[in-house]
Order: C-alpha cells, then sequence, then structure tokens
C-alpha cells in the first residue's frame, strides 16, 4: 500500500520536471562544489606536509630563519652564530638538528635582450631547505654541484623555454655571468611564485629564481668564500609553531626557542637581525593560508548552497500537497493512516537528495576536484604531484546533503499526514483571511494594484523563505563580485612611477647620478623588515621620501590614507602610518604611541595616521627618519621616465633587481585572466541558484492564481492588464528580493572575508553604489523576465476546462 | 418595426473528437433569444446546456453554425478578440462565485469596472445596495455566507452593464431558501438594468423566475416555451 502511495507521489513529483530538475541540480552543486573545494584542501595540505619533511625527496624546510637585513656575513661569523644559537639551545623537548647559514642575494637575470628581477640562492651543505626536484613533468637534472652550474626554477624554465645544458646569463650587483642549466626545480621560498614583499604571482619574464652552488654564488656577486645573510635552523621533527590565523599559540616551545635566540643574539655587538618561524616565510605562509582558507570555505559552500536546495525543497513540497490536499483527503477518508501518507513526502526529498549527491559526488570527483588541482596549479604555479584525496570528503559532503534534505521535508511531510479530511472537502484548508492592515494600506489604491500587492505577499512563509534562499544564492555571485573590484584595485598598478631599481647597500648614488644624466624624476625608498615588540609577525617597513596620498600624485608611491593625516618628519617621536590590517591585528589607533622592532633595534613611533588597500602589514615612514635608525640610505630608487627614456645595460649593471610598474600590470591582467574562467563559473553559479529560487516561487505564485486569473480571463480581462499586474507582482518582489540580496551579499560577503583574512593576507571589501545596482538589478531583472512564462500561462489557459473546474 | 433579436443561433453545432468516437456536445442548435428575456436551459447531465454556454458566452468555438450577437457575428478562434467581445457583452456568474480573496466585496466590483475602463465607485456602490448588501462593502468574501457571496458575484457580473448575463449551476451550492433570495435578487437587477439573461441548471424549481424554459438533450433543443 506505502509503495503505491509513493510511487503516486513520484508520478505527481515527475509531473513538475521543470522544479524536480532544478532542485536535483542545486543539491547536485552543493556537493560537486563541496568535494572539489574539499579535494584541493586535501591534497594540498598533504602535499605541502610530505614536502617540508626531512626525508629523500622532500625538502626539508626550516623551522628558524636569522636574517640579516643590513648586510652579509662572513665565515667566521656565521659559524660563530651558529655555535652561539647551539650552545643557548634553550629547549628540553626541540631538539636542533641541523644550523646551515645560506645566501641569498638579489639580482638579475639577462634574456633575449631583457632583463628581469631574480632571487639567488646559494646552497652549500644542504641539509635544509633544499632544491626539490620532485619525479614529475614539471623537473629534471641534478643540483648544481660545480661553481658554474645552475638549477633553474621550474616556473622561469616554463615561462622563457629553458632547458637543461642552456646557457644562462645572470647578475647580483658585480656584472654578468654565464651558468649552465644543469637542473630545473622549484625551492620552498618560491613554490608561490612571487617577487619578494608581493602577492600577485609574477608574470613571465618578469621575475626569476635559481640555485647555485655557494661558490657559484659568491663568485657571481664577487664575495668572500664561507660569506651568507640567513642562518637556517632545523629542529628534529616538525615542531608546530604559532599560526597568525589563530589567537591560540600552537607552538609555545618553538617561540620560547625563537625568544631565546634574538635574546642572545642581541647581546652580540654589530648583529642585528630579523628571526621568524615559518609564518615569516612569504611563500610557505600564503599557500597555508591558501590551503586553510579552502578548508574552511568547503563546509561552507556545501552547506550555503544545499540550504538553498533544502528551501526549494521545502516549498515546492508544501506547494505539491496543497496541490493534492483534495487526494490526501480522500486517502485519508479510506482509511489510509497518517504513517503511510507522511512515508512518500519523507522519502522523495531523500531521492532528490541521493540522486543529487551522486551526481555531484561523480562530478565533484572526476571533474571538479582534479579540474580545481589543476586550475590551481596554473594559477599558483605549484605543481600538485601527489594525488591522494581521502574519501572521506565525499562522505562528508553527501552526509551534509542528505541531513538538509532530510530536515527540509519533514514538516510538509507531517503536515500532508495532518491534513483534516472534512476541511479540506469544504475548502476551509485554503481559507485565508487577507490581512486588513494591508487591505486598509492599499485601499485607496486602484483595485489592480491593490490586488497586485497582495496577491504578492499572500504567502508571507513562503516568500520570507524565497527571500532568504535568493540572499543566501545572491552571497555566492555578490562576494566574488565585489572582491574582484576591490582586488583590482588594490593589485592595479597605480603608482605613479616606472621602475623600482634595487641597489646593494649606499649603492644608491649611481642610480641617481644615472636618473640625473638622463633627466629622469627619482625618488629613494629604503624598505627594511620589522616586528612588533615581543611579536614575530612581519611588517613590510617604507621608508619614502615623499608620504603623499595617491589622490594628490605628488609623490611616486602616493599612499591611500583612510583616517588621521599624514606623518610629519623628524617629529620628537617619529610618526608613521600603519595600514588597517595590522591597526585590526595589534589593535594600533591614531595616536598611540607602540614599539616596533627593526631587527633587533626597537623603536618607538607614534601613529599619525591609517592607510588602506594594502595586502600585506605595512608602516610607512618618511626615509630620512627610518634611515637614521638603520644606517641604511636607501633599498631602491623610483624612477619615472619620460618618453625617450628607457632601461639600458648600464643601468641594470648598477642594480640588483628592476622591476618596472608594466610588468606588475601584466602579472595583474595574467591574474585576472586566469581566474576569468572560475569568477565566471563561481558569478555564474550564483546566478543559475537565484534565478532557480526564484523561478520556483514565481511558477508557484502563478499556479496557485490559476483560479483568480481564469476568473479574469472569462470576465473579459484583456492579457495585457493582466501582463500588467503579473509584472506589477514580479517588480514588487524584485525589488524587495534585491534588496535583501543586496544586503545578505554585503554582510555574509563581509563576515566571509573577515573569518578568511589573517596577518598574511588582508583584505577588505568596500560596497559601492555600482555594485549595489548591479546586484539588485540583477535579482529585479530576473523576476521581470519570469513575466512572460506567466502571461504565456494565461494565454495557454484551456477557459473551457477551468470553467468546469471551478463549476465543481 | 421588427425587434432585432439580440442573440441568434443557427445550425450550430459543437463536436468533439475522442479517440473511438465523435462527441456530438451541440446538435445543431437553432435559438432565438430576444432582449429582456430570462431564459433558463434545462437538462440532465450531458444534455449539452454548458457547451452551448461556453458558446454563447464565447468562451469556445462551435465546430458550425452561426452565432450573431446584436446583428453581428461573434469572433470565433481569436482568443483575444473572444475575450474583448466578453469584455463587452456578457457577465458571468460562476457556481463556486468565484470572488477574488484578496478582495473586498466593493473592491471586487471595482477590479471588473477597471479591466473594462469603467471604474464607478458610485455604480458600483449603487448595485451593492440593489442586491441587498450595502452594509457589507468592506468585508472579505470569507466573512460574508455563500448566498451573501453569490449576491456580490451577480453584483460584480453586472457592473460593466452587460447586455447578457449567464449562469451556470448558479444556485448549485446553495441551500433551497438561499437560492430562492439569490434568483430574487438576480429577477430584480435583470430588470432594473434591463439585462438579458440565461441561466443554466438541472433545477426545476428556478423555471419560476425565468420567462423562457429551452429544454436540452443529446445537444439539441427538445422543447422551448415562454412563460408568462
Amino acid at each position: 500500500m506505502s509503495l503505491l502511495l509513493t510511487k503516486r507521489l513520484m508520478r505527481s513529483l515527475w509531473r513538475t520536471k521543470l522544479r524536480l530538475f532544478a532542485v536535483t541540480m542545486m543539491v547536485t552543486i552543493g556537493v560537486f562544489a563541496g568535494i572539489s573545494f574539499g579535494m584541493y584542501a586535501n591534497v594540498v595540505t598533504e602535499m605541502y606536509n610530505e614536502t617540508y619533511l626531512d626525508k629523500e625527496g622532500s625538502v626539508n624546510l626550516p623551522d628558524i630563519w636569522i636574517k640579516n637585513p643590513g648586510g652579509i656575513w662572513n665565515q667566521t661569523t656565521s659559524e660563530n652564530l651558529c655555535q652561539l644559537v647551539e650552545d643557548e639551545w634553550s629547549s628540553n623537548v626541540l631538539e636542533l638538528e641541523f644550523c646551515e647559514p645560506r645566501l641569498v642575494l638579489s639580482g638579475l637575470m639577462y634574456h633575449e635582450n631583457k632583463s628581469m628581477s631574480a632571487i639567488w640562492h646559494g646552497i652549500d651543505e644542504g641539509n635544509i631547505d633544499r632544491v626539490w626536484l620532485p619525479e614529475h613533468a614539471c623537473c629534471s637534472g641534478r643540483i648544481a654541484a660545480t661553481a658554474d652550474e645552475i638549477v633553474i626554477d621550474y616556473h622561469v624554465a616554463k615561462g622563457l623555454k629553458i632547458k637543461l645544458n642552456d646557457i644562462i646569463s645572470i647578475g647580483a650587483g658585480s656584472g654578468k655571468i654565464s651558468y649552465t642549466v644543469v637542473g630545473i626545480g622549484l625551492h620552498s621560498n618560491h613554490f608561490y611564485f612571487a617577487e619578494p614583499s608581493s602577492l600577485l604571482p609574477a608574470d613571465n619574464g618578469t621575475f626569476a629564481t635559481g640555485y647555485l652552488t655557494d661558490g657559484g654564488l659568491e663568485k657571481l656577486a664577487n664575495l668572500s668564500s664561507g660569506s651568507s645573510n640567513s642562518i637556517l635552523i632545523d629542529v628534529k621533527g616538525s615542531p608546530a609553531y604559532n599560526l597568525l590565523s589563530t589567537t591560540e599559540n600552537e607552538g609555545p616551545e618553538l617561540e620560547s626557542v625563537i625568544e631565546n635566540i634574538t635574546v642572545s643574539l642581541s647581546l652580540q655587538d654589530g648583529i642585528s637581525v630579523v628571526i621568524h618561524d615559518r609564518s615569516g616565510q612569504d611563500s610557505v605562509e600564503f599557500l597555508r593560508a591558501d590551503v586553510e582558507g579552502a578548508q574552511k570555505m568547503y563546509p561552507y559552500v556545501t552547506g550555503m548552497i544545499t540550504v538553498i536546495a533544502a528551501v526549494t525543497i521545502f516549498l515546492s513540497l508544501q506547494r505539491l500537497i496543497q496541490s493534492q490536499a483534495k487526494e490526501i483527503a480522500v486517502l485519508r477518508t479510506l482509511g489510509i493512516p497518517r504513517t503511510s501518507i507522511m512515508q512518500g513526502y519523507v522519502i522523495a526529498p531523500l531521492v532528490i537528495g541521493s540522486v543529487g549527491s551522486l551526481i555531484g559526488t561523480l562530478l565533484g570527483w572526476y571533474v571538479g576536484g582534479p579540474g580545481m588541482l589543476n586550475y590551481y596549479s596554473d594559477i599558483l604555479g605549484v605543481p600538485i604531484v601527489l594525488d591522494t584525496a581521502s574519501k572521506s570528503i565525499i562522505f562528508e559532503n553527501v552526509m551534509i546533503a542528505m541531513v538538509v534534505v532530510f530536515i527540509s521535508g519533514i514538516r510538509p511531510a507531517w503536515q500532508a499526514s495532518r491534513l483534516q479530511p472534512l476541511e479540506v472537502f469544504r475548502g476551509q484548508n485554503e481559507v485565508r483571511i487577507s490581512s486588513r492592515t494591508i487591505q486598509k494600506l492599499t485601499a485607496r489604491l486602484p483595485a489592480t494594484i491593490g490586488l497586485t500587492i497582495r496577491s504578492s505577499i499572500r504567502k508571507p512563509i513562503r516568500l520570507g523563505f524565497t527571500f532568504f534562499a535568493l540572499g543566501l544564492s545572491m552571497v555566492l555571485f555578490g562576494t566574488m563580485f565585489m572582491m574582484m573590484g576591490s582586488m583590482e584595485d588594490i593589485f592595479g598598478a597605480n603608482n605613479d612611477y616606472d621602475a623600482q631599481v634595487y641597489v646593494p647597500i649606499d649603492g644608491e648614488g649611481e642610480v641617481v647620478n644615472w636618473a640625473q644624466d638622463n633627466g629622469v624624476n627619482y625618488e629613494l625608498v629604503l624598505q627594511y623588515p620589522g616586528t612588533p615588540e615581543g611579536d614575530n609577525r612581519q611588517f613590510l617597513i617604507y621608508g619614502l621620501d615623499k608620504i603623499e596620498t595617491k589622490d594628490s600624485q605628488l609623490s611616486m608611491m602616493g599612499v591611500n590614507l583612510k583616517d588621521g593625516e599624514l606623518p610629519i618628519i623628524n617629529s620628537t617621536t617619529l610618526q608613521v602610518l600603519i595600514d588597517e590590517g595590522t591597526s585590526k591585528f595589534l589593535d594600533w589607533e591614531i595616536g598611540d604611541q607602540e614599539i616596533i622592532m627593526l631587527a633587533s633595534t626597537p623603536l618607538k613611533v607614534e601613529i599619525s595616521g591609517i592607510t588602506k588597500g594594502e595586502m600585506q602589514r605595512t608602516i610607512y615612514f618618511h626615509r630620512a627618519d627610518l634611515s637614521q635608525i638603520v644606517n641604511i640610505n636607501a633599498t631602491s630608487v623610483l624612477l619615472g621616465f619620460s618618453e625617450e627614456v628607457e632601461i639600458s645595460s648600464d643601468l641594470e649593471d648598477l642594480s640588483i633587481g628592476i622591476s618596472t610598474t608594466e610588468d606588475m600590470q601584466k602579472s595583474m591582467d595574467t591574474l585576472m585572466e586566469q581566474q576569468q574562467g572560475i569568477l565566471f563559473a563561481m558569478n555564474g553559479l550564483g546566478l543559475l541558484i537565484a534565478f532557480a529560487v526564484l523561478f520556483n516561487t514565481l511558477v508557484m505564485n502563478i499556479a496557485e492564481r490559476d483560479f483568480e486569473l481564469s476568473t479574469l480571463r472569462v470576465l473579459g480581462a484583456p492579457m495585457n492588464k493582466l501582463g500588467i499586474m503579473l509584472l506589477g507582482e514580479h517588480l514588487f518582489i524584485g525589488i524587495i528580493g534585491g534588496i535583501i540580496a543586496c544586503i545578505a551579499s554585503i554582510f555574509m560577503a563581509t563576515m566571509m572575508i573577515e573569518s578568511m583574512v589573517q596577518w598574511a593576507f588582508y583584505f577588505t571589501i568596500e560596497p559601492t553604489l555600482y555594485h549595489i545596482s548591479v546586484i539588485g538589478g540583477i535579482v529585479v531583472g530576473m523576476a521581470v523576465a519570469l513575466t512572460p512564462l506567466g502571461m504565456w500561462r494565461i494565454y495557454k489557459m484551456n477557459l473551457i476546462e477551468k470553467i468546469k473546474d471551478l463549476s465543481q | 418595426m421588427t425587434k432585432v433579436p439580440l442573440i441568434e443561433l443557427k445550425n450550430m453545432k459543437r463536436h468533439y473528437e475522442m479517440a473511438s468516437e465523435t462527441v456530438k456536445a451541440l446538435d445543431g442548435i437553432d435559438l432565438i433569444i430576444d432582449e429582456g428575456e430570462r431564459v433558463i436551459l434545462l437538462g440532465p447531465s450531458g444534455s449539452g446546456k454548458t457547451t452551448l454556454l461556453n458558446c454563447i458566452s464565447a468562451l469556445d468555438t462551435p465546430t458550425e453554425g452561426e452565432y450573431i450577437f446584436d446583428e453581428k457575428d461573434v469572433p470565433r478562434n481569436k482568443s483575444e478578440e473572444m475575450t474583448t467581445f466578453r469584455r463587452e457583452n456578457i457577465g458571468y456568474v460562476f457556481q463556486f462565485f468565484n470572488l477574488l480573496q484578496d478582495l473586498t466585496v466593493l473592491e471586487n466590483i471595482l477590479l471588473i469596472q477597471e479591466l473594462s475602463g469603467k471604474k464607478d465607485q458610485e455604480r458600483a456602490l449603487k448595485l451593492l445596495e440593489l442586491v441587498g448588501l450595502k452594509t457589507e462593502t468592506n468585508r472579505f468574501p470569507s466573512e460574508i455566507s455563500g448566498g451573501q457571496q453569490q449576491r456580490v458575484a451577480i453584483a460584480r457580473s453586472i457592473a460593466k452593464k452587460p447586455r447578457l448575463l449567464l449562469g451556470d449551476e448558479l444556485t448549485g451550492n446553495l441551500d433551497s431558501e438561499t437560492s430562492t433570495k439569490v434568483m430574487k435578487t438576480l429577477v430584480s437587477a435583470c430588470e432594473s438594468e434591463k439585462i438579458t439573461a440565461i441561466f443554466v441548471t438541472h433545477d426545476e424549481s428556478l423555471v419560476e423566475f425565468a420567462t423562457r424554459v429551452i429544454r436540452i438533450d443529446s445537444g439539441k433543443i427538445i422543447s422551448d416555451e415562454k412563460i408568462s
């Protein structure tokens, strides 16, 4: 008996194929998205964990970095530093395994009459932070063994089509030397391939990295044997470290070791260092944050889309039960028990959920997940060398989907089982007294308009759920839309210089001379690392010749001043600007006086203003103020070329790296192009779901008005007037829906971004009138676009059949 | 001067092609109805009376035959033209009243007037007075009785001053006492507004409210008698 009843229900559901398809597709999309994101998070986390280990075929990522921002150590100094670290090692829990000096220099690579900024690594012992040559199509060859060999980074080889045994020409401030490419590989500092202090992936031909022997790099930079500017420390195993994205301290032991080393080194004459754990290494931290973001996102995405599907299932089932009320009443009259009736309406959403989950799983596991891994390896440039996704993500996502759809079906099923036959036969189950308040409010309007408004809000619960689901679905679109707008502002090359020429210490003078000889405008910049006192999170510190706002165009590197004032030079307490991310994470406000560490040197500063638009934590000084403290005049020179002047080889010879605004813009354009596909998919997905939600509700509304509309047609109401009434109803719903969609998008997008931002990657969205107009306009447009469907339905109505129905 | 009939049907047929046979719902109806008449169509279930009413109201198109209304051919097979014809000439009363639940009694009448482009609140109130519901103007349909709803439906159907009022089993959902009240209201309204009326029913007791009784069976008129 119950099987027959369930069959009856399935056939009636099948009659509304379009809506059934829409709901099933929503479940599919939810599960698909969840598995795709989940697979990405799962595989990439495993891959990074494996790659960073100390074992054959892995890189043995350091646990602590000690960096000298102000110069080069000789061999004796670096050996003494390692000995000091070993002697002062304070932990009984963590065991020091390796302490290795390392030389890492900025420079240039020359390729086809063009030069590009570069970073060169001189790797001597190679116990820690090894070059990675995985067994993968990306990489080949071996590590450099002699002073004229180099391993070029995979990103560079791919972009410039460099092969093994090619000869390349590179420099590091002391002329050019040629090296033979013996390997194409990767390095943990550059898995995410971007210029230092930039989060924009470098475009082909704008940035290079390579891995030489220690001797090879010393030769290139004309340094003595054993020179270094970093000490890498490896602790046995992989100790936890303090993650920037959480408030708790996951690595108190390691932090204690770092503090101890900091104190010990600060007591050494002439030693000024920056010390940090893995959270201070840009590439490592960025990739970790990316994976963490994906891990956080996928339950939200699955949950959100499935909730929308559940709302739609709920509304559709309710409508179905309403239309089948007489049938159910007849069944109850014939003695069918409540549980038998309820069973079908519980099974229906489970079947929809199962079908949707199955399709979503297949698509997610075999298409979406691998596709996402490939796509991200193209954008992030990290080849995916492991593909062992855990099947638990299937279980998790399907469970979320099935639980949500099950809950969505419970209430309609319960309602169906509770229908009273007599009430149904008397028509009392459908009688609703219209709201007197609404009637009073619309009484003075023409009856057609009054009816339009009252029809629109006839089913407030259905309308409420629709707006809720609509708001959620527009969150996807709205978030992506607003984020892209903000990212274009942040990444867009809107500085007023053409090139930034990096110079060795005291090397800016020659570049300035060149600029003066060539009639080129210039400004000096001093970049220096720093941290808050007692904290190893890093700032980017800029010392600028002129601190002016971008709008004023009085400086080549202008700032976006959000609050406060520009700093005054040479104040008693040095005045600085901080970015809004720094203000948020450290709770620093305008007027506060705080201590920052410039390497090992503490400095009290006063915050005069807060800037916006920086993804990384940034502090701006007047260069003259900063220079006095760190005893460095400049680290780069900004140049603004006139039309006849361009970068020449003698300028290249004076520098250890040149990045141009043009290259930055190219990188931005490439990134945006690469993102187009996924953005288009996400935006399209959001819009599709929103349309399905609106479609479902408006079609139900129209179907329920069959009685009313056919009566009016019989009484002679013309199509155009009925069309206007329908348009009015859809416009009304569209406008309310549009407002809700805007509010939901802005609110949820802001919340999502709040939950994802962290020290290394801070981001805000600023909704503008344009965003609001587009989001709201799309919802209104979709609602209005469904009017012809309603009119077509009225047009197609068989009035004869309707009269028969109405007479029965 | 020869009186021009309001309705002329000549050999009207309405056939339905089914899978195994042709159903002749109307099988050659010849009928003339003059202005001012109140005609009752009586017949058993399946006799064709509702089909005849549908053709007269231009809800349906006859398969064959002529239909002339006020000396003009009634549109056929063109939905909007047929709708226009109904809007300009026909008032319709349904068995289940078919009032719009979201509108008050008065607004139900005003809506039809608006859709016809003839909004006239005074007339709407006058009609409600005519049907004895002046005090119920601001009530919703669900707040009044079935008989009262049907009277509102009558007021609505004559609000735009149609030439012809049609009703299909309009007392089918009412008890006998209420049916009498409704029919009296209808007769009063038709006489007052000088409207010709045709009602379909299977209830012989309603004959007293008619000026003419036409009996139909198997798609043909079997008797047609005037009642003095």
